[in-house]
């Protein structure tokens, strides 16, 4: 079909320009800065070009700047393929394409690669703000659209409001395709590897002072949703990770060991919740102590401790269930080796200590007992900022400063431990949380990193141990957040009456708005999290179920979407269903009057004015004469000079009560 | 669509029954975008390209609802043609109105396939498009079928009409002939030949220019200024009476002799002078003004139908 018109018109083509620096902007984050300067200036040679009549590059200079960009690209990555240089060559040839654009089609291509680049962004986060940051773009992009496809320029708010228009309605219609569109199981062609810095967390050594340094950040570990109530602060202990290994100063959780045996029996009720883990680029996962399920796509190891298939490089979201009351079975020979290991460095006084209370008490429990009053009774203090230590830490600390975060206490503790002949390891993870009233769930963050210990006890299995808890109650009972409060306060740990506690404890209102607008933000992005990021075949399955569909085939899914998308659709089609402009009502009370005076033979005819009309049904009808003019001039009133509703009531009256004599009188 | 009866009449209101829709090739590259998006959003599984492409996916969904209610209910009829000469275009104008209480853009009007004017109209408002139609032979041209297209807002579907024939047409005048002194038929004292002018001939005026003045009436100076097409007029010898005479013209065939007849009404005219028609079977008398030129043309261009 031959067209009228081929090549827009220059302002719309700064609607395409707008988009354009739209949709690669956050790009410019990610692409080589050279190539965010070289596409910035192919789009303002364009608009020079259109604007000023600059030069614009013909056939030859194009296709060399073509080359130039994928050489260039190349070198850049090495490939032309893949995510990232894929991204690149694609900015690079949306910028070319724009420069040898001149017709409607072809600027229309250009706004729908700029689609795509929209959507390379999430490659790199799916964030709320990114997901914010594509409601504009697209809405931006859209009304570039709906411009190149008007003749005329007109306010840039018509453009604006009729592609929102769209996207508004089109915004239910995503919503069925997003719920019900089956999601695979795993990705297509698998995930490419992509690369992660390295993360703040924990590690899988230990040293002293490497849990203290996560005690200042308050980026969340993970986050928790519980199934049933919630568990107390005391029993909130996360597992992560066991050292066995010491060399008397680092603990390294050392070559993998056989998995541990549960001791026969129930254990009483268990927990179930849902863990959402930040990104750690480490194996581990987290649970509650102690975990009785294994999630998909993890495995146990021993120590029940729960490891992913992979490194941890993105969110990931999965169940657990947890008995806090399981007890262990039978400790096996290499386990127990293991957990009595000693360095040759482990000091004569720490060894003579542990000897004593072997002495003292026969009694295994007891020993632990007398350890921990020596915590407690001793001058030991649990501080945010210990001094720093040197080759023999455990020494230096039991006998001299004496004071120490939690990875001091379960060192010292372990070590006096197997001194004694007792079965020790260390056990680190988190400890307490953050309960998220509004959303119904619990942050822990990476300040509340904890070690604590677990000894072996006959009849018993592997009992926890918190020395902390010994010296600091607050750090087990309120949090971490607690401590920093009272030590800020200059307060002392583990003598203050309960009274004197709460009213520490207590925030001013500014405080609590600020806590609980920060814990609103936090949920606005787990549920972000839950619904974007992590609605996978798993999640959708779940949505469904809850919908009351089990056991959905992708067929019955796509037939479900596909009805409710025809439905939906018809329904906006029969909103939009054409509205005539509203009859005048000064005409529809007229016209009423009008059929009345037909049903006695009396018809207006075309040409005849109201007035015309009216004088001749007066002069065939004397008797209602005053009523037919007196309608008449209300008309005239009405229709051509200041009209009022009053009026337009009385009109309406007036025609109301006009009655035709009776055919036989008439 | 050569298999849907034409939709007929004076005047067209376009029904459900009666528009099409399909994508554009616009349409189908955008739905390749959306495949690409898609098996991105699934092989990466992301959620946001996941929402983005079933965003883009609705919004098209919806441009169709709003690119046939672009259409829809659309009122066409047709607006006065001006009768024209024969070797010239007929301007036919087609009315659309909009009784809608949105605008509508991005109509066009399509030709045998040919898009032959856009239009935009505003809620309740009335547009026309004007295309010219050669007119070849005298009596009537008409008016040929159209079809309305849109594929505002999006570009990605287009809906279009059924072929609509309003049954209208135009008049078509024949050709005139070269200027020729009249021949016979001058029925007063002073026998003259138009097309030859002495100096006593007094210019009475201008008015506007109409197709088929003779080139030499024409007020050159005054289109020079800027003023447009203006004929001299002169009326020298005001009452004298002259016929046109079809027998006069003897011995050359009906085409020729109407075409200097319609070129003999034409001076005539443009000369102030009273003038009647003799065809056979026919006559009009002398008279004159736009009407009579008219009646006469018509006269003509009727010969014989």
């Amino acid at each position: 079909m031959a067209r009228l018109r081929h090549h827009p018109d220059a302002a719309a083509l700064n609607w395409v320009i707008a988009s354009a620096l739209v949709a690669m902007a956050p790009h410019t984050l990610e692409l080589p800065v050279w190539l965010s300067f070289a596409v910035a200036g192919l789009l303002a040679w364009r608009y020079a070009g259109l604007h000023h009549g600059w030069y614009q590059p013909g056939r030859i200079v194009r296709y060399a700047l073509t080359l130039f960009l994928a050489g260039a690209v190349f070198k850049e990555y090495g490939t032309l393929l893949g995510r990232d240089a894929g991204l690149a060559m694609l900015a690079g040839l949306i910028a070319l394409k724009f420069i040898e654009s001149r017709t409607i089609r072809d600027y229309l291509l250009v706004t729908f690669l700029l689609y795509l680049m929209i959507a390379g962004d999430f490659f790199y986060s799916q964030s709320l703000a990114h997901g914010g940051y594509m409601v504009i773009a697209t809405l931006i992009c859209t009304a570039a659209l709906v411009r190149l496809n008007q003749d005329h320029a007109r306010p840039p708010a018509i453009s604006f409001r009729l592609a929102g228009t769209m996207l508004l309605k089109a915004l239910p219609l995503m919503l069925i395709m997003y719920l019900l569109f089956p999601r695979l199981q795993g990705g297509l062609w698998g995930l490419p590897g992509d690369a992660y810095a390295g993360r703040t967390g924990l590690s899988d050594s230990m040293n002293p002072g490497s849990i203290n340094q996560l005690s200042q950040n308050t980026e969340p570990a993970f986050r928790v949703e519980f199934e049933g109530a919630v568990p107390p602060n005391r029993d909130l202990y996360w597992r992560a990770l066991i050292m066995w290994d010491t060399d008397g100063r680092e603990w390294r959780a050392g070559k993998l060991l056989p998995l541990e045996s549960e001791a026969p029996g129930k254990f009483g009720e268990p927990v179930n919740y849902t863990i959402t883990l930040e990104p750690s680029n480490k194996p581990w996962l987290v649970a509650l102590d102690r975990p009785s399920t294994v999630p998909k796509l993890a495995f146990a190891r021993s120590g029940y401790l729960i490891q992913g298939r992979s490194l941890v490089k993105k969110r990931v979201r999965y169940d657990m269930q947890s008995q806090p009351q399981q007890r262990t079975g039978k400790v096996i020979e290499v386990i127990r080796q293991r957990s009595l290991a000693l360095p040759d460095n482990t000091s004569d006084r720490v060894r003579q200590l542990a000897a004593t209370w072997r002495q003292q008490y026969g009694n295994d429990r007891d020993v632990v007992q007398a350890a921990l009053r020596h915590f407690n009774q001793n001058e030991f203090v649990y501080t945010l900022e210990p001094p720093l230590l040197g080759q023999n830490p455990v020494d230096q600390f039991l006998f001299e400063t004496r004071r120490g975060f939690c990875e001091h206490y379960a060192t010292s503790f372990a070590t006096l431990m197997r001194a004694a002949g007792i079965p020790a390891r260390i056990v680190v993870g988190y400890q307490g949380g953050e309960f998220n009233e509004g959303g119904d769930y619990m942050i822990v963050r990476q300040s509340d990193a904890h070690s604590w210990n677990e000894v072996w006890l006959e009849n018993e299995g592997w009992v926890r141990v918190d020395p902390t808890g010994a010296i600091a109650p607050e750090r087990i009972e309120l949090g971490i957040d607690a401590i920093r409060r009272l030590s800020n306060q200059g307060l002392p740990l583990g003598s203050l009456s309960p009274e004197l506690l709460e009213q520490a404890m207590r925030l001013g209102t500014l405080a609590r708005a600020w806590r609980s607008s920060l814990m609103l933000w936090d949920n606005v992005n787990l549920q972000w999290y839950r619904w974007i990021s992590d609605y996978s075949f798993e999640r959708q399955e779940k949505f469904l179920n809850q919908l009351g569909v089990y056991a959905p085939t992708w067929l019955g899914m796509l037939a479900g979407l596909l009805g409710a998308v025809a439905v939906l659709t018809f329904g906006f089609a029969w909103a939009m269903r054409i509205r005539r402009k509203p009859k005048d009502p000064v005409l529809v009370v007229y016209n009423k009057f009008c059929r009345k005076l037909a049903r006695a033979g009396l018809t207006r005819k075309p040409s005849e004015g109201a007035n015309a009309f009216a004088e001749r049904s007066a002069d065939t009808m004397p008797a209602l004469a005053a009523h037919i003019m007196g309608i008449a001039n209300l008309y005239n009133e009405l229709r051509y000079g200041e009209g009022s509703q009053d009026l337009l009531e009385k009109m309406r009256r007036l025609v109301k009560e006009f009655d035709l004599p009776n055919k036989g009188a008439a | 669509m050569p298999w849907v009866a034409p939709l007929s009449g004076k005047s067209v209101s376009l029904s459900r029954r009666t528009i099409y829709m399909l994508p554009t090739r616009h349409g189908f590259m955008f739905s390749l975008l959306l495949f690409v998006l898609l098996l991105a959003a699934i092989n990466y599984e992301n959620g946001l390209i996941y929402a983005l492409t079933f965003w883009l996916a609705s919004m098209a969904m919806i441009s169709m609802l709003h690119t046939h209610r672009n259409l829809l209910g659309l009122k066409i009829s047709a607006g006065p043609c001006a009768p024209v000469f024969a070797g010239e275009s007929a301007r036919f104008t087609l009315i659309l109105k909009n009784e809608l209480a949105l605008p509508r853009q991005g109509l066009s009007v399509l030709v045998d396939k040919n898009e032959v004017g856009r239009v935009d109209l505003g809620a309740g408002e009335q547009g026309s498009v004007t295309f010219p139609v050669n007119a070849r032979q005298r009596g009537y041209v008409d008016m040929p079928p159209v079809a309305l297209l849109t594929d505002y807002p999006m570009g990605l579907l287009y809906t279009w009409s059924r072929k609509i024939e309003l049954h209208h047409r135009c008049l078509v005048y024949p050709k005139p002939g070269p200027a020729r002194p009249v021949v016979g038929g001058v029925d007063s004292q002073q026998k003259r030949e138009l097309g030859t002018r002495s100096e006593g001939d007094d210019f009475i005026g201008v008015r506007e220019y109409q197709a088929g003045d003779s080139p030499r009436h024409v007020d050159w100076k005054a289109a020079a200024r800027g003023q447009g097409l203006q004929t001299k007029r002169f009326g020298g010898d005001a009452r004298s009476i002259i016929w046109l005479d079809w027998e006069a013209l003897e011995g050359i065939d009906t085409e020729t002799r109407l075409s200097q007849l319609c070129r003999w009404v034409i001076d005539a005219e443009a000369d102030g002078m009273i003038y009647g028609l003799r065809l056979p079977g026919r006559e009009i008398k002398p008279a004159n003004g736009e009407a009579h030129r008219h009646q006469c043309l018509e006269a003509l261009a009727m010969f014989g139908h």
